[in-house]
């Protein structure tokens, strides 16, 4: 009954909302996520929302630092080709060159890091199963695979 | 459909204002010394062979080693292998020539292909681990629930390989040729000295990815990467060094030199206008985001940590590279003026001596020919690693996707690799004879490759991951009007000999220039699937759970995808199941 599971939905975002005694993580434990919306807009559960709230962070930023120069530089040509002290760049080849690659990389490691810490928030914590090698699996082990359970 | 071999077709791309190259002497590099080169020889073949090798020692025999390396490979590994795998010829010859030739419209591509990872690495990489699939065509067939999707996928997967590894194919035949000097005679003449090398090298590499399949080129792209990037680096900082231009940190003193250039390097807009420049940008962000070879290396991961992680790790070791290509360009830009000739104008440096201004610029600082040839062997090695990767994804998506999920549904592991051993020597030979005249520098026929993806796979995946709604009529619609905008350019502008000389119709190639369709295609493919998405039937709700799974953050193993997890669980519950 899938049209059903619409109405149910909206139910338990409606007891997740009103419910002020609990906090994040306890909420965050209740949730099934097979029962709610994957909405990159409006975030259904805690942990959605703070990992939302760092991506659409960090993409603003991105936004910023790679398409702002080069459009800094389309209106206002004079400024942003004056040349650097020290390092001799005109500015605008300095932050296209060396500030737009270099920002994505540290936002990558800022984003990685805080991933990490709402992952802690939440204790949640990554499996790291003993994976199969080639050496020591028959040919046919991967076809047959069973799914064995953790 | 791309069927014929390419007419010499005229054109030219408005942003890079090359000159035709109409034959093969235009391909010969003006200054690069073409001759047999012993030590440089002893060290390229010397390096082919370890990767044959090391592919033999990981051959493998059943799929998910072929396809996915066995799930097994950790962070730092797996950031060396995206970064190999990414930093192609077109990185290591191309980035640095179209820089030097294009000025600061080059920096178009430094910044497209390393800030789309950012973009790759929040909203795709973990939950594409999760998803936990073969291949990107996988993810779009079981998403959607569509054969059709998954053939139009495969399809788009296998043509993004070709377009790409011709600009790997032209890179290898021209660094080759400087190694090892021009062999046509052993063709007796049928072939020129650019076609012989590029057909041996692409032999070779055929021959040891068919052997090895992705654990092998897992293994192998990590070697590859240390050989690319210490070239590179050492590359650079010796040619700085000797020729008096920079000491310790080029990637940052080159600054200093900028003003003694001609005003082309530096100026803005000298090179493509600003639209242009946005337009390419925006294509190479985003189709490195639907990139069916770079998606699949989160696929190869233990967790989505790792994929996490390793993904900026990738970033880092790919930022090495192109942090200091623009360097080199100076550098290179530099000692051309001096012992060539002008640079920029007519006739000024042609797209051949721009693709090997890297090797070129380490000949003209008088540097010892071995080294010369060391750092020629970086570029022959990051256009192996690309390819491989490349041909990986593009067999797979036949064996694994067409083969195996339409064609014959029995079919056994064994069936399995060898129709992808068969795919992998099919797309080689097509690659062979397309560029035995290869139009367009090498940077501009891979960018090529990143619209059609940005056009037709990234919205997929975007839409497919984050909106649970997108049912299988909006993704048809989406990627069937994907594929008509991309083509679109590519006839007016007449690339690959489509239409001999294109339409050339000015509105289009103004504002939808074939290398930056995207930023026109790209919301037009959104807006399609998106509308047929809503007027009509949502997915039914195990595709709706299998998109939740990918985003809950309840850690799952590592052997099962997120349709396992949905399955188990409606087995187990009281939802609805309709099997």
């Amino acid at each position: 009954m899938p049209e059903k599971d619409n109405h149910n939905m909206r139910d338990d975002n409606h007891e997740i909302a009103t419910d002020g005694g609990m906090s994040d993580v306890e909420r965050e434990q209740q949730i099934d996520y097979m029962d709610v919306e994957i909405n990159l807009l409006k975030p259904a559960t805690p942990f959605m929302r703070d990992h939302l709230r760092i991506i659409w962070i960090g993409f603003a930023i991105w936004a910023i630092t790679t398409f702002a120069p080069i459009t800094a530089t389309r209106i206002a040509p004079d400024v942003m080709t004056t040349q650097m002290p020290l390092i001799g760049f005109p500015l605008h080849y300095f932050l296209l060159a060396i500030v737009g690659p270099g920002s994505a990389l540290l936002l990558s490691v800022w984003y990685a890091r805080k991933r990490d810490q709402i992952d802690e928030k939440y204790g949640i914590e990554q499996g790291v199963v003993e994976t199969e090698t080639t050496e020591t699996v028959p040919d046919d082990a991967t076809a047959t695979d069973g799914g064995a359970d953790e | 459909m791309i069927d014929s071999v390419p007419m010499l077709a005229e054109f030219s791309i408005d942003a890079l204002e090359m000159a035709p190259l109409q034959a093969d002497e235009e391909l010969l590099p003006e200054g690069l010394d073409i001759s047999f080169k012993l030590v440089p020889s002893i060290i390229v073949i010397g390096m082919m062979l370890m990767f044959i090798v090391a592919g033999f020692m990981f051959k493998v025999a059943d799929t998910d080693d072929m396809w996915v390396a066995g799930r097994s490979i950790g962070n730092l590994e797996n950031g060396m292998a995206i970064g190999a795998n990414w930093m192609s010829a077109a990185t290591y010859l191309g980035v640095a020539a179209t820089v030097a030739v294009s000025g600061v419209y080059g920096l178009a591509y430094v910044i497209g292909w390393t800030t789309g990872y950012f973009i790759l690495l929040i909203f795709m990489a973990a939950q594409m681990r999760r998803f936990g699939k073969y291949t990107a065509p996988d993810f779009v067939g079981d998403r959607f629930n569509s054969d059709t999707a998954r053939s139009l996928a495969a399809v788009t997967t296998f043509l993004i390989g070709f377009v790409y590894a011709l600009g790997q194919a032209r890179g290898m035949g021209l660094v080759g040729m400087y190694i090892l000097g021009d062999w046509s005679a052993v063709t007796g003449g049928l072939l020129t000295g650019y076609q012989t090398m590029m057909v041996i090298f692409m032999v070779i590499t055929i021959a040891y990815l068919s052997l090895s399949g992705m654990l092998g080129a897992t293994k192998n792209m990590v070697l590859q990467y240390v050989i690319l990037i210490s070239a590179f680096l050492l590359g650079l900082l010796v040619t700085g060094w000797a020729s008096g231009y920079t000491t310790v940190l080029p990637q940052l003193e080159y600054g200093m030199m900028i003003d003694s250039l001609s005003s082309e390097f530096s100026e803005p807009f000298a090179g493509g206008s600003y639209y242009l420049w946005i337009a390419t940008c925006f294509s190479l962000v985003f189709g490195t985001c639907g990139l069916p070879h770079v998606l699949v290396r989160f696929y190869t991961v233990q967790n989505e940590r790792v994929a996490r992680w390793s993904c900026t790790w990738g970033l880092f070791f790919i930022c090495l590279l192109y942090l200091s290509a623009p360097a080199f360009a100076a550098i290179g830009t530099a000692l051309y003026g001096e012992e060539i000739g002008a640079v920029y104008g007519d006739p000024g440096m042609t797209g051949a001596a721009g693709d090997v201004l890297v090797v070129l610029a380490a000949q003209l600082a008088e540097l010892p020919a071995w080294f010369v040839g060391f750092v020629a062997a970086g570029g022959i090695a990051a256009a192996v690693a690309t390819t491989a990767g490349l041909f990986i994804a593009a067999s797979s998506a036949i064996s694994h996707d067409i083969y195996a999920n339409i064609i014959n549904e029995d079919a056994t592991q064994r069936q399995q690799v060898l129709v992808g051993r068969l795919s992998i020597i099919l797309i080689g030979v097509l690659t062979i004879i397309f560029a035995l005249n290869p139009q367009q520098p090498i940077a501009a026929l891979v960018g090529f490759a990143f619209s059609l993806a940005a056009i037709v796979l990234f919205p997929m995946f975007f839409l497919g991951l984050w909106w649970e709604k997108t049912n299988r009529q909006g993704a048809l619609a989406g990627m069937t009007t994907g594929i008509i905008v991309w083509f679109i350019p590519m006839f007016n502008e007449g690339n690959f000999g489509l239409l001999d000389g294109g339409f050339g119709i000015e509105v289009i190639s103004t504002w939808m220039p074939a290398i930056g369709s995207a930023l026109i295609g790209v919301p037009i493919v959104f807006a399609v699937t998106i509308a047929v998405s809503l007027v009509t039937d949502d997915p039914p709700l195990e595709t709706k759970q299998m998109v939740r799974q990918c985003h809950s953050p309840d850690p799952m193993p590592s052997d099962k995808t997120a349709a396992d997890i949905v399955a188990e669980k409606n087995r187990s519950g009281n939802a609805p199941a309709d099997d």
